[in-house]
């Protein structure tokens, strides 16, 4: 049996020395962690024009890759883009759109919310990437939706969510025929009033330009990532009226 | 309302043992009788009720970088969660001993295992991962824990009565158990798309 | 110094790795699988089988607490006050459990992403309490580490079984590489492979009740093999 005093310096040096430890450790790769993270996220918005090139790349080809073909605006409620000293206002150090949390965002209300938009020019064709935030059945989902120079037809998509079930709601992710199932569809319709992209249950009319095939089993993820869609390319809405109005004039200034 | 939804949704739909299979451990080695097991279900609402408010006050107060400290310190979580659970349990342990020796002997024994049951520490991290607020990570503790106690049973109650069926020798005891959970889980996801508000 | 000193006499007597230090790390591979036989550790069996990828990180991460979870709680286990027993345990497991959630983000960040809580439900893997207690509190660190690889690996061989079987028929594929159905690489690559080309992933392999069915075939198999291990209450 050990005395009290002896139980007490025990576990005091133990926890002091188990907290230096990973203090140090947590520190030392946080740098890390955070490039990883900024690629794994630029990987995820390379892919929906890339395609699977995107997959292949190294790391540093991605970071290089991005930097060189897309250019990034924060953009507001109404349709403005903001600049650096606005997002970093709104708490994100760095003050570029991709160091927008959209997680955060999406709790604000919505005159508040920032959210960013990626171009990706190639061959002097351009490429408007937004991103969606949404719920699943369990937990979040969210994606990147590449857009043609009309704003209106869809390039490619991806999908990611936090902790949908393996083998039904996560397929969204894991499923590569989903997300390619989005290509081609439209956003607007003939009349060109805003309808986005329908997840269908039982599967979609090959003729639907609005709707695609759902997944059996996970239809509350599927009706999930409809509505996510909606409300989340909805508030790029006001943004889009307003260069459609410039026409041709380039983005930015 | 809304904290209603919840308790139903992480007791039958999110449901810890046949939806995640947390606690798997425990669920098969104690599910041999329903006294045993019932003693143990009990055990385990108990504490992840406790534990998961504690936690939730831990991550929330010290652990994140609006808390008392002011820096992000969310590499000591899985310790901090951990040692909350084991001396959670060790406390209630000792009270359980010493007021009601009638209970301590039912659910005396039950309680080591706990700290090691995956149910517990995953509940807390999933509040964590979710970002539940305060009320919600209570009900979320008594929903998870009230969904594993009726799985423990139900296994319990169908090995008891498998017991005297004719098994193939290799599947006898454990075997069996394991595809009962996988037939458990499968009739458990037809929950799953069931919107809790409809409640 | 005295401890030191016999130390090095026990250390003389036995070889640093006879037969029955093998034994400590074949026993756990069969006649005393942490799986099968001791049913320890099954929460992330389950989770983490989906793809052959998360189930070779998910191994050797647990191969690593084990070892070194085993070795420390050796080397302190006459210093470990009785009554805080547990928690100290605990703290040790934690420790390395974070260590190993840091550097896998470091190392590789979208398996990371994809273990998410799993990494942490290490902690609770009930193997490494368990072989702490039953193992390491009670026998010298080199033993303990030994058995720590030991069990680990056990652990890892049954779960890199299940999800083979279960990437296998659920997508077709091994490691992320096509082998039947459509997108099939193996020998012809075409989507009409005349010879992989017909099978349709059967997606219930996928889900979770199949890593339950798999294992309860596995234990089957073992059993009618290794009779010794039959249930025979």
């Amino acid at each position: 049996m050990h005395s009290t005093r002896y139980i007490f310096t025990f576990v005091l040096i133990m926890t002091s020395l188990v907290a230096l430890v990973l203090a140090l450790l947590s520190t030392g790769l946080k740098d890390i962690h955070k490039k990883n993270e900024a690629i794994f996220n630029k990987r995820a918005i390379l892919s929906t024009v890339m395609k699977e090139e995107a997959s292949t790349f190294e790391d540093d080809k991605i970071a290089d890759v991005f930097n060189q073909k897309v250019k990034q605006y924060a953009i507001n409620a109404s349709g403005e883009i903001v600049d650096d000293a606005a997002v970093q206002a709104a708490g994100y150090k760095g003050g570029k759109a991709e160091n927008i949390d959209m997680k955060k965002e999406v709790k604000k209300p919505v005159e508040n919310q920032l959210m960013p938009l990626y171009v990706y020019e190639n061959n002097g064709e351009k490429n408007y990437i937004v991103t969606v935030r949404g719920k699943g059945l369990w937990d979040e989902i969210w994606g990147n939706i590449a857009l043609k120079s009309d704003l209106n037809t869809i390039v490619g998509v991806s999908f990611d969510h936090t902790g949908e079930t393996p083998g039904l709601g996560a397929e969204i992710k894991d499923n590569p025929n989903f997300p390619k199932s989005f290509e081609n569809e439209k956003i607007y319709n003939d009349e060109g009033e805003f309808v986005s992209v329908k997840v269908i249950k039982g599967g979609a009319d090959p003729a639907d330009q609005h709707g695609v095939d759902g997944i059996t089993g996970a239809t509350v993820t599927c009706d999930g990532v409809t509505a996510m869609m909606y409300k989340s390319i909805a508030k790029y809405e006001p943004y889009f009226q307003k260069i459609k109005g410039e026409n041709s004039k380039p983005l930015g200034n | 309302m809304e904290l209603l939804n919840l308790f139903i949704k992480s007791a039958f739909i999110e449901n810890m043992a046949l939806a995640y299979f947390l606690g798997m451990c425990s669920y098969l080695a104690v599910s041999k009788t329903v006294k045993t097991a019932f003693g143990l279900g009990l055990a385990v609402i108990f504490v992840l009720a406790i534990t998961m408010p504690i936690n939730w006050i831990i991550n929330e107060y010290l652990l994140s970088e609006n808390g008392v400290f002011g820096v992000d310190l969310t590499f000591l979580r899985f310790i901090l969660f951990i040692a909350v659970i084991a001396s959670m349990v060790q406390l209630v342990e000792m009270v359980v001993e010493k007021y009601s020796p009638a209970l301590y002997t039912s659910l005396g024994i039950f309680l080591p295992l706990i700290t090691v049951n995956c149910a517990i520490l995953g509940g807390s991290l999933f509040m964590a991962a979710r970002e539940y607020n305060f009320g919600e990570s209570v009900a979320y503790g008594l929903g998870a824990g009230f969904g594993w106690f009726l799985a423990i049973i139900a296994i319990a109650a169908i090995r008891e009565k498998i017991k005297y069926s004719n098994v193939p020798p290799g599947l006898r005891g454990l075997g069996m158990a394991f595809l009962l959970t996988g037939l458990m889980g499968m009739a458990f996801m037809s929950l799953m798309g069931i919107d809790p508000a409809a409640f | 110094m005295a401890e030191v000193a016999e130390k090095a006499v026990v250390e003389e007597k036995e070889p640093l790795f006879g037969s029955k230090e093998r034994k400590l790390l074949t026993d756990p591979l069969n006649d005393n699988n942490p799986i099968t036989v001791q049913v320890l550790g099954i929460c992330s069996a389950l989770a983490v089988t989906t793809l052959v990828s998360k189930a070779v990180v998910m191994s050797i991460a647990v191969v690593f607490v084990c070892a070194f979870a085993n070795l420390f709680t050796s080397l302190l286990r006459n210093r470990i006050p009785k009554q805080v027993r547990m928690i100290v345990q605990l703290v040790i497991i934690a420790t390395l459990v974070t260590v190993v959630e840091l550097t896998l983000k470091a190392i590789n960040y979208p398996i990371y992403k994809e273990l998410s809580v799993f990494i942490g439900l290490i902690i609770t893997n009930c193997i490494v309490m368990g072989r702490l207690e039953a193992f390491a509190m009670a026998n010298r660190p080199w033993r303990s580490f030994l058995d720590g690889v030991g069990n680990g690996l056990g652990y890892g061989a049954i779960l890199i079984i299940i999800a083979v079987i279960r990437e296998f028929f659920g997508k077709g594929t091994i490691m992320d590489f096509g082998i039947i159905g459509a997108g099939s690489k193996f020998l012809i690559n075409t989507e009409t492979s005349w010879l992989f080309g017909w099978y349709a992933p059967n997606n219930l392999m996928v889900l979770f009740p199949s890593a339950m069915f798999v294992i309860a075939v596995i234990i089957w198999i073992q059993r009618s093999w290794n009779t010794k291990l039959v249930d025979i209450s």
